[in-house]
């Protein structure tokens, strides 16, 4: 009866932490919008994909949007050195934004970080399958011998040798 | 017939000369010439040629002669010459040296038949009895004049059962009822009953009793008495008529014994008193036979057993017996027998007819054979009556398994107990049954047959024209059967019990073993058993390689090999099988065959082999039915592989940054 409360407690405290991280993520990007208004305009254009990989992907921790965002922040670092260096004025980051070339490629890494997502889990899927057949192959292999060597047929296994 | 016997003389030394046949030497029984290929000096031999369903007598042949003048004695028994395409079996004995005395029939003087017949026969009887032996073949044509002035010289009596060559006439009514072959050894006053006849037939000049049939003989001695019957109301000397009565006698323990027949004089003077037996003024009939007294109702009962029955069931016989004979005693015990026929008779009718009529013949005549649903036999004739073929007499083994069944022998001594040896009767009837019961090949009547017929041939039809009359010929008999024919069964229930009855218990537990494995079922067992059985038999009778045996069984061991699971293993016996089957050798394919330890390990290995296979079916299903699983692992292991991508990216933009 006790324990009923403490799970309610626990799922309501993973559920209040979850909430704090929104709203600690909502304050630093508040904070960031304030505090450098061009590097936030900047991230927000060139990381666009992964934060609609974030709002699309509800598998649990979220391992296609962690992939594309980490790919598009790999394509943010020069755009974001670039605005550093220039003065970090709105303006600025919106020249960037609008360079095709800076926002493809950040764009791309985003597409690159997704098909990766898609295709590592099948090239994974092909070596383990490949290891199993040769597994299973190799055990048929003992079986024909050990069976051929005691006369075993098929069902005989079950009989009694005493 | 084929020549003589330089390849297979008999007993060694005996070559037997089968186109030389001697026709008075042998007392009407077929013999041949033979000779002692010692050298000469030796004596003159002869071969009687044995037949096979009667056998010779195997106690007077293992008895050792020594010191022995005046009669034929045994030399040597054995396989000799084939005849006729079939193994023969002979006995070789001394030849007479003279012709019988039935070739010149004449009468003899008094003193002539006391000094020439009379002395030295009864001599001879008295060495026989001391070695408790019977001859049994004393007859006018078995008894041998060698010279003028010369005592006579008994004949052989070792190649056919006893008695079973004997006339009528020259055998006492109740061994005269018996079937031929079945008289028995009987004791030494049957003897001196029949050397009676010869003093008679040798005193008349011609035999007594001439021209009637055996059964007219029979009647006329028991309706008149022996020595009435048989002296015909002819004259005999004096002393002769004397001595001659009294060997007559209808008991054999007043017959004079054959030290007493030594000296004529003092049995002249032993008169013993016996009561002749009480006469009817008018006969009963019974059957054909007309009954006057005691011992021709005896008779009438043994041949008419039908008849006999219910005469005693209506009450006619027995009001004859007290208003006809006066024999009131008599008719009292027909009534008590009556009486205990009517409680058997709720089981089985025929045998309890089959029990009146026995014991009713023995109540007439203690004297009487064991007369049994038609068979009448002295027990101690129960051998060579088992060995009578059935083909002869259809009815003959079933009275005879019934007889041994339900221990007639015993009853019957203790109807006659007057005669005494009913515990040994006893004892005897309670071991025959036993044998008889044994269930399976290896008892049964054949079983008895050879127990009491220690040199009789097995009688398997598929030793047919082979003479296997000891373990030591048997081996190679079959081996030869097995190479000739591989399809049949070797050892049949004849075999069987032959071998069960001749290795006595040497071979027993082999022999019961294969009983025990034909009831089991187990196909592999029999072959063992009889693998075992074999490998016994040619260590202990036959050490010659036999190589049709080995192959016969070598056919057969599919069942014992398949027990070997390990196919290596397996092959490595099947080669060691056939190398050995080509050697002949069965005590070593018995040891590859019969190797438990070895077997043991073999079942072990497969226990192990399969608890393999079982853990390799496991780690196979679970490959096959592990796909699911393998597609999440790969999905996880990718996405995570592809964030470490991602993650590596990062780190090495920075880098570049860093670096400018």
């Amino acid at each position: 009866m006790a324990k009923a409360p403490k799970a309610k407690k626990a799922a309501g405290g993973t559920e209040g932490s979850g909430r704090s991280l929104v709203w600690l993520s909502g304050l630093a990007c508040g904070a960031l919008v304030a505090v450098a208004p061009g590097i936030a305009v900047l991230a927000a254009g060139l990381l666009a994909p992964g934060l609609v990989a974030l709002k699309l992907d509800r598998a649990a921790g979220r391992p296609v949007a962690r992939t594309v965002l980490t790919c598009g922040l790999a394509g943010c670092v020069q755009p974001v050195i670039m605005l550093w260096n220039t003065g970090q004025s709105l303006e600025t980051a919106l020249i960037i934004l609008g360079d095709p070339l800076t926002t493809g490629v950040a764009w791309s890494a985003a597409a690159a970080g997704w098909l990766m997502t898609e295709l590592v889990p099948l090239g994974v899927r092909a070596v383990l399958e490949a290891g199993a057949l040769a597994r299973a192959t190799r055990l048929q292999v003992l079986h024909g011998r050990i069976a051929e060597a005691w006369g075993v047929e098929e069902g005989d296994g079950e009989r009694d040798v005493s | 017939m084929t020549g003589t016997s330089e390849q297979n003389p008999v007993g060694g030394h005996y070559l037997v000369d089968v186109n030389a046949p001697l026709p008075d030497a042998g007392g009407g029984l077929p013999v041949f010439a033979a000779t002692d290929r010692r050298g000469p000096g030796r004596g003159s031999a002869m071969a009687f040629r044995v037949t096979r369903h009667a056998p010779v007598r195997a106690r007077a042949l293992q008895t050792v002669f020594t010191g022995i003048e005046g009669m034929l004695l045994p030399l040597a028994h054995g396989l000799g010459p084939p005849l006729d395409g079939q193994d023969a079996f002979y006995v070789i004995c001394q030849a007479p040296a003279g012709p019988p005395v039935s070739a010149d029939p004449r009468p003899w003087p008094e003193a002539a038949l006391l000094d020439r017949v009379l002395r030295p026969i009864a001599g001879l009887l008295e060495d026989l009895h001391n070695r408790g032996l019977t001859h049994r073949a004393i007859r006018p044509n078995n008894v041998f004049l060698a010279a003028a002035n010369h005592p006579l010289t008994l004949g052989a009596a070792w190649a056919a059962p006893p008695a079973m060559h004997q006339p009528a006439v020259c055998e006492t009514p109740a061994t005269a009822l018996c079937h031929p072959a079945a008289r028995g050894d009987g004791q030494i006053a049957d003897d001196v009953y029949a050397l009676a006849v010869l003093l008679v037939t040798l005193a008349l000049g011609h035999p007594p009793m001439e021209g009637m049939d055996d059964r007219a003989i029979l009647h006329r001695k028991l309706e008149i008495g022996d020595f009435a019957a048989i002296t015909g109301g002819e004259r005999l000397p004096p002393l002769l008529t004397d001595i001659v009565r009294g060997m007559l006698a209808e008991d054999p323990d007043h017959r004079p014994s054959p030290t007493l027949l030594r000296d004529p004089g003092s049995v002249r003077g032993r008169r013993v008193a016996a009561r002749p037996p009480p006469r009817a003024a008018r006969p009963f009939r019974l059957g054909a036979l007309p009954v006057w007294n005691n011992r021709t109702l005896a008779l009438a009962m043994a041949t008419e057993p039908a008849e006999a029955v219910a005469a005693i069931q209506t009450g006619t016989l027995t009001y004859w017996l007290r208003r006809g004979l006066g024999d009131a005693g008599l008719a009292v015990k027909l009534e008590e027998l009556l009486r205990h026929h009517a409680q058997d008779a709720g089981s089985d009718r025929e045998m309890a007819n089959a029990m009146l009529i026995m014991r009713a013949v023995a109540a007439a005549d203690v004297f009487m054979p064991l007369c049994w649903r038609g068979l009448a036999l002295f027990p101690d004739g129960l051998g060579a009556a088992l060995a009578i073929p059935a083909e002869s007499d259809p009815d003959l083994p079933h009275a005879l398994r019934t007889l041994i069944a339900l221990e007639a022998t015993a009853l019957w001594a203790v109807i006659r107990d007057e005669r005494g040896q009913v515990a040994q009767a006893r004892l005897e009837a309670r071991k025959w049954r036993a044998v008889t019961r044994i269930k399976g090949p290896s008892g049964g009547l054949p079983r008895l047959t050879y127990a009491l017929n220690p040199l009789a041939p097995c009688a398997s039809p598929l030793l047919a024209g082979r003479w296997i009359a000891m373990m030591s010929d048997l081996p190679p008999a079959l081996d030869a059967l097995a190479a000739t024919s591989p399809a049949v069964e070797v050892l049949d229930a004849h075999v069987v019990a032959f071998i069960a009855a001749r290795s006595e218990r040497w071979l027993e537990q082999e022999v019961k073993a294969l009983t025990l494995d034909a009831a089991h079922g187990n196909p592999a067992s029999p072959i063992l058993s009889m693998l075992r059985l074999l490998s016994e038999m040619q260590i202990r009778f036959h050490q010659a390689p036999l190589p049709g045996l080995a192959a016969w069984i070598a056919a057969r061991a599919a069942p014992l090999t398949g027990l070997w699971k390990n196919r290596e293993r397996r092959t490595v016996i099947e080669e060691r099988l056939q190398a050995l089957t080509r050697a002949g050798s069965l005590p070593p394919m018995l040891a590859l065959l019969d190797n438990r330890a070895a077997q043991t390990a073999d079942a072990e290995g497969l226990r192990g082999a399969l608890s393999d296979l079982a853990r390799l079916d496991a780690e196979l299903h679970a490959i096959t039915t592990g796909t699911d699983q393998r597609a999440a692992l790969a999905a996880r292991l990718g996405q995570e592989i592809a964030a470490g991508v991602g993650l590596a990216a990062i780190a090495a933009t920075l880098v570049l940054a860093a670096l400018g």
